[in-house]
């Protein structure tokens, strides 16, 4: 873990208003201003992209509205100053194109439904999966206290979170990791809501 | 010299077939002027009509003349290129008079033929269909809810691979019809065209050295529809015809894809069209079909 704590990334909302996100054209327009508004904020940063307006998002569109999104924000990695991006109101017809379009660039982004649940969508492996859950349910947590997510030992845990931290799926924070939800401040899960 | 061709009675994809072979024989003898003779139609399929077109703008723009078309007799087939749209996205394409537009009020068709050239079109697809898809394949064909979506998403893809790959414009259509004799279930078909540079064409310069003396119009097919290539290196291209097999696989559907000498199509166990043929008719760009059987109760989703 970092011995300094980080600086405590910005947080911002973009709003797609758009009920069909359909063409890669129309994915372009859109990532092209999330990007604008990430440029625009200095230092470490976390984007919520809001689908509750969203009725169809099709699969060239997620791929250029998430996926290349995540795929150029890691390409300029700036350690000092790192992008997160979390998918918020997701319903289940978003999953499939959304976590396809991931997992064909080898990438998975942290998302929430509309209903709270946390979501890790794309590609990342079984013990990734749990860790990133477990921490998403707890909100801050250090490596000891996940490990019996993978096999009981705190440093294969811590290494799993360090891995989940570059891809950007959780942050680390110093002297413990948090879960992306935690950083919007309103802990992320809805009352009594189990990760998935 | 002019040359008539004959539309096959059943104007369906297989009608088509018969009416490439037929076209064939006709270029053969170079005529100037061609006439389709569609007098004898009994029964047209959503593809069967933008097979009409597509053929037409071939004949247009090798003979370098709009071919004449004869209506067809039959009252009920008339009736519906009408209420599809036919003769308005026929004029220009065909030596006819420039049609009237539509007058007829609401019908049952999902989505008539419509012209697809830019990504404007694709919205406007997606969003004409949606209140009709959610009627058609909740209440008709009895699908479950999120298939609405699913159903959209498909068709956005399907059309813009019109835009992303053929270089070309290109039509979508789509409706219900009974499909008693082959199925004895109502299916609804969703038929989009081009007439561009095809899936031989679109991704030769990517992937045609690879395969080497193999590369041909079905192995082009193959790499698009079974690999997931597309004529792009980035590993985010090529997944909506992925997605579209994966969907339709799921719904019990079929779905044929023909480009260039060769069709390429996954099979449900209702229908007997073989999975791969080459040496088909030649003809330029791509023809996809897409069956959508209705639901049986106590189907899943």
């Amino acid at each position: 873990m970092n011995p300094f704590p980080p600086v405590r990334p910005s947080v911002a909302v973009a709003s797609l208003y758009q009920t069909y996100l359909v063409t890669r054209h129309t994915g372009r327009a859109v990532r092209l201003t999330i990007e604008r508004m990430v440029d625009e904020r200095p230092g470490p940063s976390l984007t919520v992209i809001d689908f509750r307006e969203v009725a169809v998002i099709d699969f060239s569109c997620a791929d250029e509205v998430v996926a290349r999104l995540l795929y150029d924000a890691l390409s300029r990695s700036d350690a000092a100053a790192p992008h997160y991006f979390l998918l918020d109101g997701l319903e289940e017809e978003h999953m499939d194109p959304l976590a396809s379009a991931l997992a064909r660039r080898g990438l998975a982004m942290a998302a929430r439904t509309s209903m709270l649940r946390p979501v890790l969508l794309g590609a990342a492996e079984p013990e990734a999966r749990r860790v990133w859950e477990a921490l998403a349910h707890r909100g801050r947590a250090r490596p000891s206290e996940l490990s019996g997510c993978v096999d009981g030992n705190a440093e294969t845990c811590r290494k799993w979170l360090a891995r989940l931290d570059s891809r950007r799926l959780v942050r680390d924070a110093g002297d413990q990791f948090e879960s992306l939800f935690a950083i919007l401040g309103d802990g992320g899960l809805g009352a009594g809501e189990a990760p998935a | 010299m002019s040359r008539v061709v004959d539309v096959p009675e059943e104007m369906d994809h297989r009608g088509f077939e018969e009416l490439l072979a037929e076209l064939d024989r006709a270029f053969e003898d170079e005529p100037a002027r061609m006439l389709l003779n569609a007098r004898h139609v009994r029964w047209v399929s959503p593809y069967g009509l933008i097979g009409l077109l597509a053929v037409g703008r071939v004949i247009r723009d090798r003979t370098g003349h709009p071919p004449a078309i004869e209506a067809p007799d039959n009252r009920e087939v008339r009736s519906y290129a009408e209420f599809m749209g036919f003769w308005q996205a026929a004029t220009g394409i065909f030596d006819i008079p420039p049609a009237d537009p539509r007058t007829h009020g609401p019908h049952d068709a999902l989505l008539e033929i419509t012209p697809i050239r830019s990504h404007r079109d694709v919205h406007t697809v997606v969003e004409r269909v949606r209140e009709r898809a959610a009627a058609i394949l909740e209440k008709k064909l009895h699908y479950p809810k999120p298939a609405v979506i699913q159903f959209s998403v498909m068709l956005s893809e399907v059309c813009q691979n019109i835009i992303e790959h053929s270089d070309a414009d290109g039509w979508v259509c789509a409706q219900t019809y009974d499909y008693k004799r082959r199925l004895g279930r109502e299916v609804l078909m969703l038929a989009v065209m081009d007439v561009g540079v095809g899936f031989h064409g679109s991704l030769a310069s990517e992937h045609a050295r690879r395969y080497g003396e193999s590369w041909s119009p079905a192995t082009a097919l193959e790499a698009a529809l079974l690999q997931g290539e597309s004529r792009f290196r980035d590993p985010g291209r090529g997944q909506g015809l992925q997605a579209i097999r994966r969907q339709v696989v799921k719904w019990d559907g079929e779905l044929a894809i023909r480009s260039g000498d060769a069709q390429i199509a996954i099979v449900p166990e209702w229908d007997d069209l073989p999975p791969l043929q080459r040496g088909l008719p030649p003809f330029p760009g791509a023809q996809i079909l897409i069956v959508m059987p209705a639901r049986e109760q106590g189907e899943g989703t």
